[in-house]
């Protein structure tokens, strides 16, 4: 059952002309001319429940517009969005009651306060009652280790302790779908490694949905089957991290390890990375020849110590996605 | 409702950490109150005119000088940081009545002004420079009403400036202006018996009044009966009319919001 239905979504900001210069500035309070830009263009997918989905796309590309739409707070152009059944903007509380948001660049809890004031807090906003609320609170606090801070007031605390929290509290009014816009910005690898761990297991286990935006791709590895990607409000994306790898990633990373520097290496058909002497670094395509037929001819020539062969990983594959995106700008056709 | 509260108690508690502020306040209020004793000590004399006495005016003054402390006059820069910093995003996210959460949280502060600026700055100033007591009883329960009119005037009043905020993205020129009004019309310097019989007509039809004059001049004695009623019930009629535009406004707001940043 789809619990997300984004149907033509545009979302258009209107941006008055200022001129440069003092005088170009005064001019500019007179002036009703204006650009319109495309933020969000012509969206639509949807999103069943229990699914984890990455929003993923470059910077500006309309992903936290998007999100804000769909968590009621802005209100889109045109188009037809329907969460939970509800369109969200026009039913704000009550979209707000069933859904948990966690924005990674601005905080949600009292500055000023103890942690455990912001939670006490959301309890009475959310209307949570006392058992669910101490049952779900113990369960947060152990997976994401907020016991050891929940006393200290929340302008004390580090990023990667903040945002367990913002992430704890999102989820204690027992939300149906869970939005997240760069939940794992700024954070160090033990921090986002427990925030995905976390995420994982509230996905599969308790069966929230959830949709997330970030630049990090191992987010998506960890957390989503699923990615969207967008690109200049429009997507051109929408499968699994495999898919878009098969598509994408036929190449392979071959490092070998000569006995001698064979000085430069022109062979046809594969392009040469990195050139460190006796380390050389190649980027083979999958084509006539397989991976191993090359590196054997390279091989057979040259007296070679050792040989890796990788795949490209999955921030390589985005590259090379946004990169041909900006190099094309018909790019549904081709991959999609 | 209870929701709600809790916003107000937590405002409140987060004033505290402000708590050296008191002294100063307390100060700023002894020589804001000194100063307008003086001058009317200078202008009426020791004597009296014929309608008002000092001591009437030094009352008159003391009650508009805390009174300024009550008013919810933080609202418009307070949604203005939201709107400028795009923290109103975490705010809109909430199952929550906007207006409401403001309202409330301001009542926080203003409580939090009551306790620790306005009543030992009453003490002091009873002390100091000595206060008249209400007219009558009658008349101080409507000073009650009054003050209740004052606080939710003053909220609605900043919260129409926040509001047209979300058009200009700057509350500014907005509250500046709004400020300047509330100075003009409100009488919380100089009552409005004293003004010339036509800014006198125009400030009496005008909300402001009910932010500085109204409060103290019921206080006072100033209006009998007759008058009393028919100025709460224009304060009521402002109020409600207020409120009109105010929930038209927001339907409008919510769909210009621009979220800053991110």
């Amino acid at each position: 059952m789809s619990i997300i239905a984004v149907n033509g979504i545009t979302k258009t900001y209107r941006q008055y002309r200022r001129f440069p210069g003092l005088i170009g500035s005064v001019r500019s309070l007179f002036t009703r001319q204006y650009t319109e830009e495309d933020a969000v263009n012509n969206m639509s997918f949807t999103i069943n429940e229990g699914e984890a989905v990455g929003y993923l796309g470059p910077n500006g590309a309309g992903k936290s517009t998007m999100i804000k739409m769909m968590t009621g707070i802005l209100v889109p152009t045109n188009g037809d969005i329907k969460v939970l059944g509800v369109v969200p903007h026009e039913a704000r509380k009550a979209n707000a009651q069933q859904i948990g948001v966690v924005f990674g660049q601005r905080s949600q809890l009292w500055w000023d306060l103890p942690v455990t004031d912001s939670f006490d807090l959301h309890k009475y906003i959310y209307k949570i009652p006392d058992s669910a609320f101490r049952k779900n609170l113990e369960l947060c606090m152990s997976l994401l280790s907020v016991h050891e801070f929940v006393q200290k007031p929340v302008r004390q605390l580090s990023l990667g302790q903040r945002m367990r929290v913002e992430i704890a509290m999102a989820l204690l009014h027992e939300p149906k779908i869970l939005f997240l816009d760069e939940p794992t910005i700024g954070l160090d690898v033990m921090a986002k490694d427990q925030i995905r761990r976390f995420l994982r297991t509230v996905n599969r286990e308790r069966k929230v949905t959830i949709v997330l935006t970030t630049h990090d791709m191992k987010d998506i590895e960890e957390i989503c089957p699923r990615m969207l990607v967008v690109n200049k409000g429009s997507l051109v994306y929408d499968g699994s991290v495999e898919d878009l790898r098969a598509k994408l990633g036929s190449e392979r990373k071959v490092i070998i390890d000569f006995r001698v520097d064979p000085g430069l290496l022109d062979i046809p058909g594969i392009t040469l990375l990195q050139d460190e002497g006796i380390r050389k670094t190649f980027l083979v395509p999958r084509g006539e020849s397989t991976v191993f037929e090359h590196v054997s001819r390279i091989a057979s020539q040259y007296p070679v110590e050792d040989a890796s062969i990788e795949s490209l990983d999955i921030e390589s594959v985005i590259r090379k996605l946004y990169l041909q995106l900006a190099s094309e700008e018909q790019p549904i056709s081709k991959i999609g | 409702m209870s929701t709600y509260f809790m916003f107000t108690l937590k405002a409140f508690v987060n004033q505290l950490a402000f708590r050296s502020e008191v002294w100063l306040r307390l100060l700023g209020n002894y020589f804001a109150i000194l100063i307008q004793v003086e001058i009317w000590r200078a202008v009426i004399g020791n004597g009296g005119s014929a309608s008002t006495t000092v001591e009437q005016m030094i009352t008159y003054s003391i009650l508009n000088t805390l009174l300024f402390a009550l008013l919810l006059n933080r609202v418009s820069s307070k949604v203005d940081g939201s709107l400028k910093s795009g923290s109103i995003a975490s705010e809109l996210i909430k199952p929550l009545s906007y207006p409401l959460y403001l309202l409330f949280d301001g009542l926080g502060q203003s409580l939090y002004q009551f306790i620790f600026t306005v009543i030992p700055s009453l003490i002091l100033a009873w002390i100091l420079f000595g206060m008249l007591p209400p007219a009558s009883t009658i008349h101080f329960i409507a000073f009650l009403g009054a003050l209740l009119m004052a606080l939710i005037l003053s909220f609605l009043l900043g919260y129409l400036v926040s509001l047209l905020a979300f058009w200009f993205l700057s509350h500014f020129a907005l509250s500046w202006t709004l400020g300047g009004l509330i100075t003009i019309f409100s009488g919380s310097f100089l009552p409005l018996w004293f003004y010339s019989p036509s800014w006198a007509a125009v400030a009496k039809l005008l909300p402001f009044q009910y932010l500085g004059y109204v409060p103290a001049a019921i206080y006072l004695g100033n209006q009998n009966e007759a008058e009393l009623w028919r100025t709460i019930a224009l304060g009521l009629i402002w109020i409600i009319l207020l409120l009109v535009v105010a929930h038209w406004l927001w339907g409008k707001a919510v769909r210009r919001l621009i979220v800053q940043g991110g």
